[in-house]
């Protein structure tokens, strides 16, 4: 596989050099190892590489978003009431990455101004966060930074918004790697990545690319029947159910 | 999570279901939630794999002709009504995001309250047997509970008493089992003992069977509602919990029976103490996301 990958990259760098440039031509080139990728039963997460050719010079950053498929999620905080915890407020978020990975060569804050990164659409900061229970406080932008701070922290926490920073490495100003780590967790769906070259401070080159997850094999088929039959779906499991519980109480009465 | 956990788990809690003789949905369902199964799809799954389990242990009562199949009828009757109302109170919790909390606090009330019983009970058994005297008990206590209507006899349970006691036992146990994501049997069968009047000899195998139409009723109700049955899941606990209850029912026979009970009183109290401590303890996050996806 490496061997393949160190061809590829080969191959994407003489060709890339080989053009004049143009107004077309890209000063960075990103691909993935893997670009469709299947949820089976039993998955783990997935390892993948991300690479690609710059042309660089010494002191440019490179920066990777990878952003998954919008979801809806319910944000909930405890207070102690009697002694207990409980859940006394639930928000919740519309439309938010579900995935949100951000890999670079150096800390953030080296790389660019902030107010750079709102321009460019980076960093969960920037996203545009909506509580679908509240468009009031939406709508006149005060939704609470306390409210933000958590969602980011338990994303975090889930693997799900997380940074690597100095996970971007390159080699002699023309090449680069990153390896990136999804977790168990991702839901499928389209997921995008963005690759940008920074100089001094500015985005100078970008290029885009896509990772398909999906969902597969058994455990797809499986879910597609849970959701679509799920009268059919009950009576099966029990039936399995009867049927292993009869088979086990056999196999060990003989034994 | 890893295919060889699940199988671990299943094994290790069919290793004490076959010790102590007891479904072990009360520390199977506990410990997915630890392993991160959310709690609606461990409470689901773990009654799919009860309906198996019980299957396979009511036949062995059978063989034995220690089932009620009258008594248990009556109380299936009530446990499927009980269940259904309980699924119905699982999803409007679900929704209010309080589901959690009501499933800890059902776990620390009653296993509280039974492993407390227990373990007093096995401590005066224990005190008996080592000063041996001469013990007579009533057979039946008659009190207010006999003067209900709707008297039933039950032959195999040798008793005549109204249907709607073990009918309203039914629908309570019904609803726990419901919540809990157990069969119900640690309060089943102490009811069918004490309140009922059973004699203990029926008392596993008539609660097993009950406890099979009520846990299918909740996978089937759970599935249209919920989709939070799994049932690959499910199989692959029983798969372990098959074989690991061979173990334990061959450990089992190395202890004496107040031994045995006071061992299961302490570790429902240690699930109890446990879920308790989860409640009253600052969590490190103020402030938990659920993907809505």
């Amino acid at each position: 596989m490496i061997l393949i990958h160190k061809i590829l990259i080969t191959f994407t760098l003489l060709f890339s050099a080989s053009i004049p440039t143009s107004a077309y031509s890209k000063q960075i080139i990103a691909d993935l190892s893997k670009s469709n990728i299947t949820i089976t039963s039993g998955f783990h997460g997935v390892d993948l590489l991300l690479f690609g050719a710059v042309e660089g010079k010494p002191g440019d950053d490179i920066l990777v978003v990878i952003s998954g498929p919008p979801t809806d999620i319910a944000q909930r905080r405890k207070a102690n009431r009697a002694g207990i915890w409980i859940n006394v407020e639930t928000n919740v978020w519309q439309e938010v990455p579900s995935l949100y990975t951000i890999l670079t060569t150096s800390p953030i804050n080296k790389i660019a101004k902030p107010e750079t990164l709102f321009k460019l659409g980076i960093g969960a900061e920037n996203m545009k966060l909506k509580l679908a229970n509240r468009p009031e406080l939406t709508k006149s932008g005060l939704v609470p930074k306390k409210l933000i701070a958590a969602l980011k922290q338990n994303m975090n926490n889930l693997d799900l918004w997380s940074k690597d920073i100095g996970g971007v490495v390159v080699t002699k100003n023309v090449l680069f790697r990153a390896e990136v780590h999804l977790p168990a967790n991702i839901l499928s769906g389209a997921y995008d990545v963005r690759v940008l070259q920074f100089r001094d401070g500015i985005a100078i080159s970008e290029d885009n690319t896509n990772l398909l997850i999906g969902k597969g094999g058994l455990s797809a088929k499986i879910y597609n029947f849970a959701h679509e039959h799920s009268a059919l779906y009950g009576i099966f499991a029990i039936l399995f159910a009867v049927a292993s519980g009869w088979l086990a109480a056999t196999a060990f009465r003989r034994a | 999570m890893h295919i060889g956990i699940i199988i671990g788990l299943g094994g290790a809690v069919g290793f004490l279901s076959g010790l102590f003789g007891v479904g072990g949905g009360f520390l199977m369902t506990p410990l997915l939630i630890f392993f991160g199964i959310p709690p609606a799809v461990a409470v689901a799954t773990e009654a799919n794999q009860i309906v198996a389990s019980s299957v396979s242990g009511v036949l062995a009562h059978m063989r034995r002709a220690n089932v009620d199949f009258k008594m248990g009828s009556i109380l299936l009757v009530g446990g499927v009504f009980g269940s259904s109302i309980g699924v119905m109170l699982f999803a409007f919790l679900r929704e209010a995001g309080q589901i959690d909390l009501v499933i800890k606090l059902s776990y620390v009330f009653f296993l509280g309250m039974i492993g407390f019983l227990m373990l007093l009970e096995s401590l005066r058994a224990i005190m008996r047997t080592r000063r041996p005297g001469n013990h007579k008990t009533k057979l039946h206590q008659h009190n207010w509970l006999h003067g209900l209507p709707l008297k039933m006899r039950f032959r195999r349970s040798k008793l005549y008493i109204s249907a709607l006691l073990p009918l309203a036992i039914g629908a309570f146990v019904g609803i726990l089992a419901a919540i809990m994501g157990v069969g119900g049997g640690f309060i089943m069968v102490p009811a069918m003992i004490y309140l009922l009047g059973m004699p203990t000899s029926v008392v596993v195998g008539t609660s097993l069977f009950q406890i099979i139409f009520v846990t299918a009723n909740v996978t089937f109700l759970q599935s249209v509602q919920t989709q939070t049955v799994d049932f690959v899941l499910a199989g692959l606990l029983l798969l372990g919990a098959v074989i690991g209850a061979q173990f334990g029912t061959r450990a089992g026979v190395l202890l004496r029976g107040e031994q045995l009970r006071g061992l299961l009183a302490l570790m429902v109290l240690a699930v109890s103490i446990k879920m308790g401590f989860d409640l009253v303890i600052r969590p490190e996050h103020l402030f938990s996301v659920e993907l809505l996806k």
